[in-house]
């Protein structure tokens, strides 16, 4: 179809859809500022201005970037009514360039969860069937991309937050190499691995965007320079691995087992070496994230203490007023995480637990760098099975932490992996060695032929 | 000497516990074969690269929403729990 609209027309009719939150996806409407926009580029058009690469696209942003002067709440109780000071640069970068926010996207409190239902503003509907969970912690990111509410959204990747809602709502959804986008007004969850990224309808989309928030930034000193992703996505992957024991384990459905195995035989057809790679079990790769990155969010959530922002419920002095405060106002599952963060923090079991965790990660990054040396691209289904019903997942929260088993691992190694929604029911992982996004990309685009 | 610090104490949460969860998770570390890693593999921030160390004043917009976030306000004045009690 061939129709020419005005950018105000655009905007508008995504408006009227986000408007009626079918899916749970819309925390906060950004209508003024969209529409506003929305007009400059209409007139930047009318008068024959060069216009930008994303000029007049609307997009969508998990809750938890900064946009200066609209409510950024983490999806959380304790940040409901807390406005953005400043706008955090992937987004700037995507101004810059002319894109056109339109909605703040529901997720998990705080990124703590796998299924978007630990929120004040309602569990995030499945895109494909609304009895079931939209994935997470970026879910109503990736839905919102499904249904066509955006054109893409910018979603968050700690432990899979992108990767898995991505699969489970089958769009694309890429977790960048640790440090291409810089992290600066993202509400950091677990520092070490937060990473800024896409989520969008096609490979071509993913590397327009990710072209433009990579880069240097001096506001977060883990960022570095990267080389601009070319338009031709040949493919020169010459050898493919597999973690066997992810195939082999117990916890795999047996429909994503035996899609995932069709994939890598229709792999071998086209001429591709296939190699099977030994790895970690999932039990390990699981606790060393979970530990890790309770860690991280116990030293990062102790700023919120209803001092300086946030809510404030007054106790009989400063002390009981903080705990008042962070006990009223986080989530069960935010509280569990803190609680286990400083757990591992504390005297006596830093050594025993913590340390030994960080050692772990140590390995695993290690034993990607000798996999890297042996194949180019690596494989893996996304999740160890289908999207759960609303409801299932929060009664049982060491079996979310499980269904984390496949994307943790990638984001310990600080990997690029992209999903794409082939290859199994809930999409396919494909991680390259560190910097190498254009590989995967690259290797993208060839399964997309193939698949 | 020493003071146990619990994790409620630490976490500035009433009546925290550790969670069954949570602890299995950590089970699984403490049992894990320990065979150290000889390289930090992980991203470090190199010190030949750090920003300069100059004040950036924030624009009064900033300022303004600074302002606005903070919880409690009285005749002008921003309203922080008395520190030092008598």
């Amino acid at each position: 179809m061939n129709k020419e609209i005005s950018c105000i027309e655009l905007v508008q009719g995504k408006i009227d859809l986000l408007k009626q939150n079918t899916h749970n996806t819309v925390n906060s409407l950004l209508e003024e500022i969209a529409l506003g926009l929305a007009k400059k580029v209409d007139l930047k058009i009318a008068n024959g201005e060069e216009i930008g690469l994303l000029e007049g696209i609307p997009f969508g942003i998990k809750d938890v970037y900064m946009l200066q002067g609209t409510y950024t709440t983490a999806s959380s109780d304790l940040l409901k009514n807390y406005k953005s000071s400043y706008t955090a640069t992937a987004i700037q970068k995507l101004l810059d360039a002319g894109a056109i926010p339109l909605v703040k996207e529901n997720c998990d409190s705080f990124g703590h969860g796998s299924s978007s239902e630990n929120t004040i503003f309602g569990a995030v509907k499945n895109a494909v069937n609304s009895d079931l969970v939209g994935g997470g912690s970026s879910g109503g990111s990736a839905v919102n991309v499904a249904k066509d509410y955006t054109v893409f959204s910018i979603g968050g990747d700690t432990g899979g937050s992108i990767r898995q809602p991505a699969g489970y709502n089958k769009v694309y959804g890429l977790k960048p190499t640790y440090g291409r986008i810089s992290r600066y007004g993202l509400m950091a969850y677990a520092s070490s691995t937060d990473c800024v990224g896409p989520i969008t309808k096609s490979i071509e989309d993913i590397r327009i965007v990710l072209n433009i928030m990579s880069g240097k930034d001096v506001k977060d000193q883990t960022t570095y320079n990267s080389d601009v992703i070319s338009e031709d996505l040949h493919s020169a992957t010459k050898t493919v691995g597999y973690f066997k024991n992810f195939i082999e384990s117990e916890a795999i459905s047996s429909e994503i087992k035996e899609e995932f195995l069709a994939t890598i035989e229709k792999i071998k057809a086209k001429g591709i070496a296939v190699k099977e790679l030994d790895f970690f079990n999932s039990d390990i790769l699981v606790s060393t994230y979970y530990t890790l990155a309770m860690a991280e969010t116990a030293s990062n959530l102790s700023r919120l203490d209803g001092t300086n922002y946030g809510a404030r419920i007054e106790g009989k002095n400063l002390k009981d007023t903080y705990s008042i405060t962070r006990s009223e106002k986080f989530s069960e599952e935010t509280k569990r995480r803190i609680v286990g963060g400083n757990q591992v923090l504390s005297q006596g079991f830093s050594d025993e637990i913590y340390l030994k965790a960080q050692d772990l990660r140590n390995q695993i990054s290690a034993r990607f760098s000798e996999d890297f040396n042996e194949v180019d691209i690596i494989l893996s289904p996304v999740t160890p099975a289908n999207p759960p019903k609303i409801g299932e997942s929060l009664n049982d929260p060491l079996a979310m932490y499980l269904s984390d088993a496949y994307t943790v691992g990638f984001s310990l190694g600080e990997l690029p992996t992209l999903t794409i929604p082939k290859g199994t029911n809930t999409g396919l992982q494909i991680t390259a060695d560190k910097k190498k996004d254009a590989e995967v990309l690259q290797f993208a685009n060839f399964l997309n032929d193939i698949l | 000497m020493s003071k146990i610090m619990t994790v409620d104490i630490l976490s500035s949460i009433k009546g925290a516990k550790p969670s069954e969860s949570v602890n299995k998770l950590f089970d699984v570390i403490k049992n894990a074969n320990n065979n150290t890693a000889s390289v930090n593999y992980n991203n470090v921030v190199s010190l030949d690269d750090l920003r300069e160390d100059v004040v950036i004043e924030s624009s009064l917009t900033e300022k303004e929403i600074i302002k606005e976030n903070f919880p409690k306000e009285k005749d002008g004045f921003l309203v922080v729990a008395k520190v030092v009690e008598g």
